[in-house]
């Protein structure tokens, strides 16, 4: 009887105990989050906006390509002070490239190219898979909270809080914190779209910061696409002639 | 003094003519005429604005033709007592100060068509200054550019390469001219090459492998003040990616100058500091010295340069580009002190007996090795630049120091940046030079220097 009594509470405690948690996989969801939002080669074109408590805006238009989990690199095409300005990100090294100093400098994830509350961090992001490990999942009504802490010191948040949708798998909101858990900034998806090809995802991301109260800055995404790269385009050589890539 | 200063109400004029449509772009309230297409993205739950992408914004043109137009005018206090004042304006009557007032169109064009490339620089200038008018136009770089894949490109024309990973010096820019360390952006003009590049991508510790060899020829109109004619020289790039770390041999061989070769690096340390180096070799590099009483001799050796820098950012986002460059081809201080001295005696001479012999022997060699931008031995630059103080959004005010390490004088540059208008470009910069009679920054033309520039971009 005391035997038969120990089965049933080690089975109730296998069957009640078990955090929701462990039925998902971190890693797992956490990939699908990021083919959800691209596919792992791509091309696309975005606008990233400024925007001031007055109203006032500055925008940017920006085109990018990425290859694999660590290779993405982009192209300033408006306004006209920034065109030609290219960017190189290889795994934990960026680089960017000025038409007027004629050669690439090597930048920080932390320094923003455009000013405002994007770095270079967010404009060049990498999967969120290849640079966080997941910690825990809660989930809280139609989404999960996924709580992810970055794989290296090199990454640019220490910690992440992702929102994503169940049903979807996309994100809805990122909170950016520090090791410290103070917060940077928050990143809303928003908007989703067809962009053709499969990929229906936020067409929106918002983010905004109490490090710069009252300002907001905004990114549009267009012409999303499936397309792989020479891994020679992902080099300081080619950042001059990245515009030989669009078509 | 009245044609300057129509001159100045002119360009401003046309600046602004020029630019009005770009301030009514940046009109939160206006909207865009064209007709709105797939790509428009609506406006989001939380905002009652709406975000607009145009396809017209991303299409791709076979042709790019675009620039700025820059005023700059420029004030200098003078320093009657210093040696370069007397070597820069010995038989003129200035003032106490001196206005520059620079304009330039600087004009890019390209076109490209599969393979085929070609790419057009051109600087436009307009400047008076106390000479009187002057005006420049010249191709910085015009070059055709084929590419037959993307590992390989052949360019031939008229190119700036950049070697070198320092901000203010690179002593290993066999092939590019020399760096203004007091603007290190400013655009330079190129030569006439011949040059591939070949690029090569590995899974591994070496990411990335590029050769980049050049044929580089000096001849009557081609490449002419570059060194001896008639010779055609062989420069060359190789580059690794090699465990996170950029790393460049490069070297130029040929009889318009000495041999040489060096080496850089560059490489992230943590996500806000960045290191980097050079270091050249110069075979058989002649200078030209002379003593205070106008004896010149000339010595030839191997010179040794060196820069080493970092590159870092604070958690205030106060960006600090710290940089020491041993200039092997340089003077000391006291060599610098015997030209100074030498140059003071034959002014006076110059003054008193109206014989020119030492004094054209001082302009020569001010000409020569004394006359460059930083003719010392060894500088130390530090730049501290702080990124959108108190929230002010595109406003950058920075402060940069050279200092000539060997007799302690220096140079202090305060500037104020601002990007805030869409395409438009304000810097107001200021500069003050400081050290002993006798000393680098001491001995220049002026004690200051304020100017303004002002750019638009097209």
């Amino acid at each position: 009887m005391r035997n038969l009594m120990r089965i049933l509470l080690a089975l109730s405690v296998l069957i009640t105990g078990v955090p929701a948690y462990a039925a998902i996989d971190g890693t797992q969801l956490l990939k699908e989050i990021d083919r959800n939002l691209n596919p792992e080669s791509y091309e696309m074109y975005r606008k990233l906006i400024n925007i001031e408590p007055s109203g006032r805006k500055m925008e940017y238009t920006f085109y990018s390509v990425k290859k694999g989990l660590d290779k993405i690199a982009g192209l300033f095409l408006a306004p006209a002070s920034e065109k030609g300005r290219s960017t190189l990100r290889l795994g934990d090294n960026m680089w960017l490239y000025i038409p007027n100093v004629g050669k690439p400098i090597r930048i920080t994830s932390l320094q923003s190219i455009i000013g405002g509350i994007f770095n270079n961090a967010d404009i060049l992001s990498l999967d969120y898979s290849a640079e966080y490990d997941v910690e825990k999942i809660e989930e809280t009504g139609n989404e999960y909270l996924l709580y992810l802490k970055a794989k290296t010191k090199t990454v640019a948040y220490d910690r992440l809080k992702l929102w994503a949708d169940k049903n979807k798998k996309i994100p809805t909101r990122i909170e950016c914190l520090t090791e410290a858990s103070m917060l940077i900034k928050t990143l809303y998806f928003k908007d989703i779209k067809d962009f053709g090809g499969g990929i229906v995802r936020p067409s929106v991301l918002e983010t905004d910061s109490p490090l710069y109260k009252g300002y907001k800055s905004v990114m549009l995404f267009a012409n999303i696409k499936q397309r792989d790269f020479k891994d020679e385009v992902f080099t300081l050589t080619y950042m001059p002639k990245m515009d030989s890539l669009r078509k | 003094m009245y044609m300057n200063r129509l001159l100045c109400a002119f360009v401003i004029l046309v600046v602004l003519f020029v630019s009005m449509s770009s301030f009514a772009e940046e009109n939160p309230t206006q909207t865009s005429a064209g007709q709105t297409t797939e790509s428009q993205v609506p406006a989001s739950a939380s905002s009652t604005e709406e975000y607009k992408f145009e396809p017209s914004e991303i299409e791709k043109k076979p042709y790019h033709v675009g620039g700025y137009l820059e005023f700059r005018p420029i004030l200098y206090g003078l320093d009657k007592e210093n040696a370069f004042y007397k070597l820069k304006f010995f038989n003129r009557k200035e003032g106490n100060t001196t206005e520059d007032y620079d304009g330039r169109l600087w004009l890019e064009g390209s076109y490209e068509k599969g393979i085929v490339g070609f790419f057009l620089k051109t600087n436009l200038g307009l400047d008076h200054t106390y000479k009187g008018w002057d005006h420049e136009t010249r191709i910085y770089e015009g070059y055709a550019s084929l590419k037959p894949s993307s590992s390989l490109t052949i360019d031939f024309g008229k190119k700036v390469f950049n070697w070198g990973k320092g901000y203010a010096w690179n002593p290993v820019a066999f092939v590019d001219r020399p760096k203004d360390s007091d603007d290190p952006e400013l655009p330079r003009e190129g030569y006439i090459a011949a040059t591939a590049d070949y690029i090569k991508s590995f899974n591994g510790p070496l990411k990335t492998f590029s050769v980049s060899p050049i044929l580089f020829p000096v001849y009557h109109r081609i490449n002419d003040t570059f060194g001896e004619w008639n010779r055609l020289n062989f420069a060359g790039r190789i580059y690794g990616l090699l465990y996170d770390t950029d790393i460049d041999l490069l070297f130029l061989v040929g009889k318009s100058k000495t041999n040489r070769f060096g080496f850089d690096f560059s490489r992230n340390v943590t996500t806000n500091l960045e290191v980097h180096g050079e270091f050249a070799f110069i075979k058989n590099q002649q200078k030209t010295s002379v003593e205070d009483n106008g004896k010149v001799s000339m010595t030839q050796f191997d010179a040794k340069s060196l820069l080493l820098g970092i590159r870092y950012l604070s958690s205030m986002d106060t960006t600090y580009i710290l940089e020491y460059y041993h200039n092997g081809t340089g003077y000391s201080a006291s060599e610098l002190q015997d030209f100074f001295s030498f140059t003071d005696k034959a002014f006076d001479v110059l003054q008193s007996t109206g014989k020119e012999n030492l004094w054209k022997k001082a302009e020569g060699l001010f000409n020569g090795g004394y006359g460059r931008m930083n003719p010392g031995e060894d500088y130390v630059y530090l730049r501290i630049s702080q990124k959108e103080p108190f929230n002010i959004l595109y406003f950058t005010p920075a402060l940069t120091t050279i200092m000539n390490f060997n007799d302690r004088s220096f140079s202090i540059s305060p500037e104020l940046l601002y990007e805030g208008f869409k395409n438009w470009e304000f810097r107001l910069k200021g500069m003050a030079l400081i050290g002993s009679r006798g000393a680098e920054f001491g001995e220049k033309q002026n004690d200051y220097r304020i100017e303004l520039r002002v750019r638009y971009y097209f």
